[in-house]
């Protein structure tokens, strides 16, 4: 016995002192040859980078993506438990040939090629596109010719809005001379004779990085070997990774990002069709709607940063294109209670002391000047709903309902949690009919 | 002796299963494990309302089947490895062990009896289970889905683990005393095990001092080892199994479970076999 006690409180002590141990420590840097990616991600590229404590790199397959190694300072960042690269004080490129390598037979030598990235909608549109040698260095001229076009327009506006000051300048003073002369003007007559006021020229819409040398990779699904050969044919050390080349398990199926209105930042994903929306008392939703792909949880999450967690076993759904030619149903059953159309909303502070907003429709005619804060369909729900039966689902313009877009709607009885407690002791209750059962028969 | 008697007499096995759980429904102890699970489920289902009040909307698989159910299924197997724990080393210790295999009692047959014993025990509570859950979705809407019955199901595959356990370290220990506290140690030793090797996992090894970062090493080799002994690992593959959905998953721990459990009874009877009836 005693010694069973000794045992334990040891083990336990032990357990404890660790835990103690292991608190707060200098990060220390070290040198590391990493590789920096820019990889496809299903609707766009991504940057990322892989330092030694990843053995592996993930791939999207049959799409380009570009790797470079690197010699750079690491360092663990406690905050996010990850490994940071300190490129601005140490980025010195590892020259040589990527090897790649199948079952340990090699299957292409890559040398680096110019690339860069194009931004059809811009810098923060939601699609980009990996273009490779002269396409990269063409897009890139492209795109400094259209800045420099802009440059151009911009110095000629500027030129344009001194000028119209003057001309505006001039025109209220002579306006105010013929006043004072004892003419009188319309506000029509003066809103047709003032100076027009130039417009701004517009930016360029697309955007295209300055190329740089990256091995471009594309290949079929699959497990391989990278490592780096130098130019005296010599394996640069730590070159060495794996590399897992995957793709989607199923695609096109219905995802949904929903933003509850009260509390519109704090934006829910709703990918699998087996999740329940649960809602309780009134409320507003709006829902975005996404196409979307399957994914192994491990292999993506590793795609977007090599040092993420994930599971192998787990499957996760990415939102690909934004759904908008559709109108959101609302269903009891088979009876439609709604049918919401995609709108644009803003959202404004409420003024004044009290804290809080407001989530109006948009309207170019009132509100010019400003951009809608986001769009989507927005569903109403009442508290005096009934509790069950309820669902959304998608309805196409063509008509019929777009593929995995349906999930269940359930409004929570909040007010009961209490009783959940006096449920909880039901069990006794039976213990206490069993208990005096028995003493009656025992005890005639 | 033995020779006389069959490998698995189910008169033997029949009585000795009756006497025994007839013994646990007349005590209070299986009703008050379940109010506490039920309690404790209740406290979580409370803050999951909580949650849902807070911001009016919570996007969840069923939450029934998943952190609202393992909990209480933690709490009930722990009752039941400690019943099965004493439950060998008690008939052992009052002597009754001897009495028994004076009779129509062989190992196989007592070990069987028992292990049948807390099964049944938890389809009771199996029961208990469905009626909780129902009044709680009525109470809530929460909903009671296939899958709270499909976690419900592979409960009883992943208790099964833990009762042939509790049975294989009773199997071991003479004393009641001593199985509970190999019990209690062996699972709190378990749980800090499980987290311990998270917290070290969440550690940088480049910031570990030396003496941590080589604890590190050893504890992830000591989880890798514990991985198909424990039964806490078992019960987390089982709730991953549900929370995924895979019905591969699903159906692999089904199997898993039985394999451990077939395992450890037969080194449970084996052991009593080995150790005597006075151990």
């Amino acid at each position: 016995m005693r010694k069973i006690v000794i045992f334990w409180g040891v083990f336990f002590g032990l357990l404890l002192y660790l835990q103690a141990t292991s608190m707060a420590q200098t990060p220390i840097m070290s040198e590391q040859l990493v590789y920096s990616l820019n990889v496809y991600n299903g609707k766009g590229y991504g940057g990322a980078f892989t330092p030694q404590t990843e053995d592996t790199i993930y791939l999207m397959a049959d799409k380009n993506s570009a790797i470079f190694a690197r010699t750079t300072l690491v360092y663990f960042w406690p905050i996010t438990a990850k490994f940071m690269a300190g490129f601005q004080t140490l980025n010195e490129e590892v020259v040589g040939t990527l090897e790649i390598l199948k079952g340990g037979k090699l299957l292409k030598s890559l040398k680096p090629q110019d690339n860069s990235l194009y931004y059809p909608e811009g810098y923060w549109g939601e699609t980009s596109v990996l273009s490779i040698d002269e396409e990269a260095r063409t897009y890139y001229e492209k795109y400094k010719k259209a800045v420099d076009e802009y440059y151009q327009k911009i110095s000629e506006f500027y030129k344009a809005r001194i000028e119209h000051r003057k001309k505006m300048d001039e025109f209220l003073e002579e306006i105010k001379k013929r006043r004072e002369a004892g003419e009188e003007f319309t506000s029509e007559e003066i809103e047709k004779s003032i100076p027009r006021e130039p417009k701004p020229p517009e930016g360029p819409k697309f955007y295209t990085t300055e190329p740089r040398q990256d091995y471009i990779i594309n290949l079929p699904v699959g497990t391989y070997r990278i490592r780096i050969r130098a130019e005296d044919g010599t394996i640069i050390q730590d070159s060495q990774k794996n590399l897992v080349v995957f793709t989607s398990r199923r695609t096109g199926g219905t995802g949904y990002e929903i933003i509850p209105g009260n509390r519109w930042t704090m934006r829910e994903p709703c990918d699998d069709p087996a999740r329940i929306i649960y809602a309780a008392g009134k409320n507003a939703l709006y829902f975005n709607p996404f196409t979307q792909d399957e994914y192994n949880e491990l292999y993506y999450n590793k795609l977007e940063d090599p040092q993420n967690p994930g599971r192998v076993e787990r499957w996760r759904w990415v939102h690909i294109t934004p759904i908008k030619d559709v109108t959101l149903l609302f269903l009891k059953g088979k009876e439609v209670l709604q049918r919401v159309k995609r709108l644009p909303y803003s959202v404004k502070q409420v003024p004044g002391a009290t804290l809080g907003y407001d989530i109006i429709e948009y309207d170019q005619e009132k509100q010019p000047y400003e951009k809608p804060t986001f769009e989507g369909y927005k569903l109403d729900l009442s508290p005096t709903l009934e509790n069950t039966g309820y669902q959304i689902n998608l309805e196409k313009k063509t008509g019929g309902f777009f593929k995995g877009g349906k999930r269940e709607v359930r409004l929570v009885r909040k007010e009961n949690s209490r009783l959940l407690y006096a449920l909880s002791i039901f069990p006794l209750v039976i213990g206490v009919v069993v208990f005096l059962k028995r003493r009656k028969r025992l005890v005639p | 002796m033995s020779k006389e008697k069959g490998f698995l007499s189910t008169k033997t096995i029949k009585v000795l299963t009756r006497r025994d759980l007839g013994s646990a429904l007349h005590g209070w102890g299986i009703y008050a494990v379940t109010v506490i699970s039920f309690l404790l489920s209740s406290f979580f289902l409370g803050r999951y309302l909580g949650g849902i009040r807070e911001n009016n909307i919570r996007i969840s698989p069923d939450p029934l089947s998943g952190f609202f159910f393992f909990p209480s299924v933690i709490i009930i197997s722990f009752y039941l490895t400690v019943l099965s724990s004493v439950s060998v080393s008690r008939e052992r210790d009052q002597g009754t062990l001897e009495i028994l295999f004076y009779g129509p009692v062989n190992s196989s047959a007592f070990i069987f009896s028992k292990y049948l014993k807390e099964m049944l025990t938890y389809l009771i509570i199996v029961v208990f289970f469905f009626a909780y859950f129902w009044g709680v979705s009525g109470l809530t809407n929460l909903g009671f889905s296939l899958g709270l019955v499909k976690a419900i199901f592979l409960s009883i595959f992943l208790v099964s683990c833990w009762i042939s356990f509790g049975l294989f370290i009773s199997s071991l220990t003479s004393r009641v005393r001593n199985s509970i506290l190999w019990v209690v140690g062996v699972f709190g030793a378990l749980w800090a095990l499980y987290f311990g090797q998270g917290l070290l996992l969440s550690l940088s090894t480049e910031e570990m001092p030396a003496f941590l970062s080589y604890m590190g090493g050893a504890v992830s080799v000591i989880y890798q080892a514990v991985w198909w002994i424990s039964p806490l690992s078992y019960l987390s593959r089982g709730m991953d199994a549900v929370n995924v959905g895979s019905l591969w998953l699903y159906g692999m721990s089904i199997l898993y479970s039985i394999i451990y459990s077939v395992v450890l009874i037969i080194l449970s009877i084996f052991i009593l076999k080995r150790k005597g009836v006075r151990g």
